[in-house]
This record gives structure tokens, C-alpha cells and sequence, in this order.
């Protein structure tokens, strides 16, 4: 099979420009998502309305907006508040994407946390150990594993959602998509003066699929095996 | 109060939101009317969809079957706004010129039609198969079983999840921004643009999605606590 010569050229820039940061991206959101969702979501389990009802606000606030407002809040009207909380797009990006999926976490981590029988509390208590003691060593190693199933279909949304990034012009997988239609578009000498975004964003989706596919196939699998 | 105040809290915030609503009042209204519309078509054909691919999978209809499963899951693995980026500038390069709004509502409806196959699937499956065989047993075809018992039952284990997909549609409208069309999120970015009141515009324009997100998350709360199945069945 003989591909045109522009294939090759755009191909590289898409996977090592795009597609890296992409990556980049989901992995530093679905870190910061995981910590910050989990501690909130272990410390809604306390009884202590006033710190539930903060907690809960945080998170029906972040799961109410589209990611893409969230993102341009980030972007757009920090800045016009304050000039010293001016990011970059990708930062701005990944800020938005914590904020969303640290929401998700939390409410994730309230329900596995709670369904822990309180037997396992009780038990814990009565083996010395204080709050902190009991939630790192007998409640977490069992909520966590409730949790995986969901954390993994929530690494897919980060994932496909970090191409709201695009909007505000970081560039991931669909903007260097976008930049090599651009750039193909423009007449010689820059470009080739021919349009190929059908291949070009349907490659897009190809890769968000193979990286995907697997991924929620792994989520099914987990919650099966796992409860 | 006055550790607001302490804080650098203008009181008179809330009278600049509102003279911002009221300077701009038809682009904000327009902006919002774009975004109801455009969610209801994809509502209503995302609970179309749901209903008949989900009944084909949960009963195995031969073809329909899979080529819905290749549907749900090409839709579910890639992003929504890949989605619309390939039917507004990709899909041209072949002939296919579809105008913003037809963008607007048709990316929202597949992707919508695809989660609520799944929702309508698993209630479906979710309905006890003595209630079906009692179905059969007085005499009701496969289509009036259906009708008649799955449906009715199998819709109410569905709905919670399948409003939830019905949030996210129109969560999801305001990506349509990428294609300049007017709704809510582009209209006030625009006017933010003409009159440089960023605090204002993303005041109203966060205020007015959470209304709606939080007024339907009630609804789905409601129809939880009024909807759920007898514990007789």
C-alpha cells in the first residue's frame, strides 16, 4: 500500500507533538483527580455537617458545569481577577480536568468508603486504632478496591476529554490534528493547497479509540471480577 | 458578611450581574433558546435511539444487535468533540456540508443515542424473565410482551440513568462552540468580548448550567424515590 508523501510528516508531528501531550495531560489529571478525590470523598464520611455540606457544594459545582466553561473560567476569568493566576493552556486544561474529576472521585470514594460493612470499623477500633490509623490500613485497602472499576472508566473520560484542551489551543492529539489540516490546506510552498481533514480527524478518533477500547473492556472486566 | 466585605467582596456584585443580564438580555436570551432547542431534538431522538437499539440488544435481535454494539462502542471510546470536528470539517472533504445547527443538534443526538442504548439495554435485561414468561403465558406475542411488561418496567429501571445521559447532552452543547454556533456558551463569550465583563458573563453563564444540571438532578432524584419498582416484583 503506498501512502502519500504528507502522510509520514504529519503522522509524527500528531503522535509525538499531540499525542504526547494528551498523555501528558490525562496522566497529570488523573493524578491530581485521584488525591484530591479521594481525601474529600474519605472526608465526607465524617459526620460534621458544615465540612459534608462544603464537600458536596464542591462536588454538585464541579459536575454541574461543562468541562469546557470550567476550563474557560480557568483560562479566561482568573486572569481578569488576579494577573498572578495566569496559566498556560495546558495547565489551564488540566486544572479544569482535576477540578471535574476530582468531583467524580469524591462522590466515587463516598459510596465504596461507606459500603464498608461498620463491623470493620468497630473491629479497627478495638484493635487501637485512631481515625487515621483505621481509614489508611483496614478501610482504604478494601474501599480502593471497589473503586478501581470506576477510576478506570474515569481515566477514559479524562482521556477523551482532554481534547477540550483544543478550545483554548493547548496542543493535543486534535489541535496538532487540526494544525496539520491547516497547514495542508495552505498553498505551496507552506502546505500542499489540498484538504485532508476526513483522514486526518477520523485518524483522531482512531487512535482515542485504540487507547480507549482496551481500557473500558478492562473496566467491565474489573467490575465483575472485583465485587 | 464582613469577612466578605474583609476579603475584597463587593456587595454591589450582585446588582452588576443583573445590569449585565438586563444590557444583554435578548443575545442571553437567543444564546439559551439555542441551547434548549438543540437539546430537546437530541433528547428526543437520544430516547428514540436508546429505546429501539437498546430492545435490540437486550433481545439479541440478529444484525441490528451487533451493528448497535459497533455503534455504542465507537461513540463511547472517542471524544464528543473529535465527533463534531469530523462531521463539521471532516465530513465537507467528502460532499457532506451540513450547516452548524444541524452539527449542533445531530453530534448531541448520536452520542446521546449511544449511552442510552446501554441505559435502555441493561433495564431492559434487568426484568425478571418470569414476568415475561407470565406475558407469554397470557397469550402476548413477543412484540405485545414487550410492550406490555418490558418496557413499562424495564423503562422505569432506566430512566435515572438515562436522564443522567440527558445532563450530559446538555452539558455537552455548549462544545458547539468550536462550530460558532450562537447557543449559550458562544453568546456569552461573545458579549464578553464586546463589553469585557469576565466576571459578569461567567457568573451568568456558570449560574445558568447549574440551574439546569441541578434542576434535572432533582427531577432524577424525585423520579428515584417515586418510581422505584414495588419490591413485590
Amino acid at each position: 500500500m503506498n501512502l502519500p508523501d504528507w502522510v509520514g510528516d504529519v503522522a509524527r508531528y500528531m503522535l509525538e507533538e499531540g499525542l504526547v501531550n494528551t498523555l501528558r495531560i490525562a496522566g497529570i489529571s488523573l493524578a491530581g483527580a485521584v488525591l484530591i478525590g479521594v481525601t474529600l470523598g474519605t472526608l465526607m464520611t465524617i459526620r460534621f455537617l458544615p465540612l459534608r455540606g462544603v464537600i458536596r457544594l464542591y462536588i454538585e459545582f464541579w459536575r454541574g458545569l461543562p468541562i469546557l466553561v470550567t476550563i474557560f473560567i480557568i483560562y479566561f476569568l482568573l486572569p481578569a481577577v488576579s494577573l498572578s493566576l495566569r496559566f498556560e493552556a495546558l495547565t489551564a486544561a488540566a486544572i479544569g480536568l482535576i477540578l471535574w474529576g476530582s468531583a467524580q472521585v469524591a462522590e466515587a470514594t463516598r459510596g465504596a468508603v461507606q459500603s464498608i460493612p461498620r463491623e470493620q470499623h468497630e473491629a479497627a477500633s478495638a484493635l487501637g486504632f485512631g481515625w487515621v490509623g483505621r481509614h489508611a490500613f483496614v478501610i482504604m485497602p478494601q474501599a480502593l478496591r471497589r473503586l478501581l472499576p470506576p477510576l478506570v472508566s474515569l481515566l477514559v473520560n479524562i482521556i477523551q476529554n482532554t481534547t477540550i484542551a483544543q478550545v483554548i489551543g493547548a496542543n493535543e492529539l486534535l489541535e496538532s490534528g487540526e494544525r496539520s489540516v491547516e497547514r495542508l490546506t495552505a498553498p505551496p510552498p507552506i502546505g500542499l493547497g489540498e484538504i485532508h481533514s476526513f483522514e486526518i480527524y477520523a485518524a483522531v478518533m482512531a487512535i482515542f479509540f485504540v487507547i480507549s477500547f482496551p481500557l473500558t473492556r478492562l473496566a467491565a472486566y474489573l467490575e465483575k471480577r472485583l465485587i | 458578611m464582613s469577612s466578605l466585605l474583609a476579603l475584597g467582596f463587593d456587595p454591589s456584585f450582585f446588582s452588576d450581574v443583573w445590569s449585565f443580564v438586563d444590557a444583554n438580555a435578548d443575545e442571553l436570551q437567543a444564546g439559551l433558546r439555542r441551547t434548549l432547542l438543540v437539546s430537546a431534538i437530541a433528547i428526543a431522538g437520544a430516547f428514540f435511539i436508546g429505546l429501539v437499539l437498546g430492545a435490540a440488544r437486550a433481545h439479541r435481535v440478529p444484525v441490528v444487535s451487533q451493528l448497535a454494539a459497533v455503534y455504542v462502542e465507537v461513540i463511547r471510546n472517542t471524544p464528543i468533540l473529535v465527533q463534531i470536528f469530523f462531521l463539521f470539517y471532516g465530513l465537507p472533504q467528502i460532499g457532506v456540508r451540513l450547516e452548524a445547527f444541524t452539527v449542533a443538534w445531530l453530534a448531541v443526538m448520536i452520542w446521546g443515542g449511544a449511552f442510552n442504548t446501554e441505559n435502555f439495554r441493561a433495564g431492559f435485561e434487568a426484568v425478571p424473565a418470569r414476568l415475561r414468561e407470565a406475558g407469554f403465558a397470557l397469550g402476548f406475542g413477543g412484540i405485545s410482551t414487550f410492550l406490555n411488561v418490558t418496557l413499562p418496567i424495564g423503562g422505569r429501571i432506566a430512566l435515572p440513568s438515562s436522564i443522567n445521559t440527558y445532563i450530559s447532552v446538555v452539558k455537552n452543547t455548549s462544545l458547539m462552540y468550536v462550530i460558532s454556533y450562537p447557543e449559550l456558551t458562544t453568546t456569552v463569550l461573545q458579549v464578553q468580548a464586546l463589553t469585557l465583563q469576565t466576571v459578569e458573563a461567567f457568573t451568568v453563564l456558570a449560574a445558568t448550567y447549574l440551574i439546569i444540571v441541578w434542576t434535572l438532578s432533582a427531577l432524577i432524584r424525585f423520579l428515584e424515590s417515586h418510581l422505584a419498582l414495588p419490591k413485590a416484583l
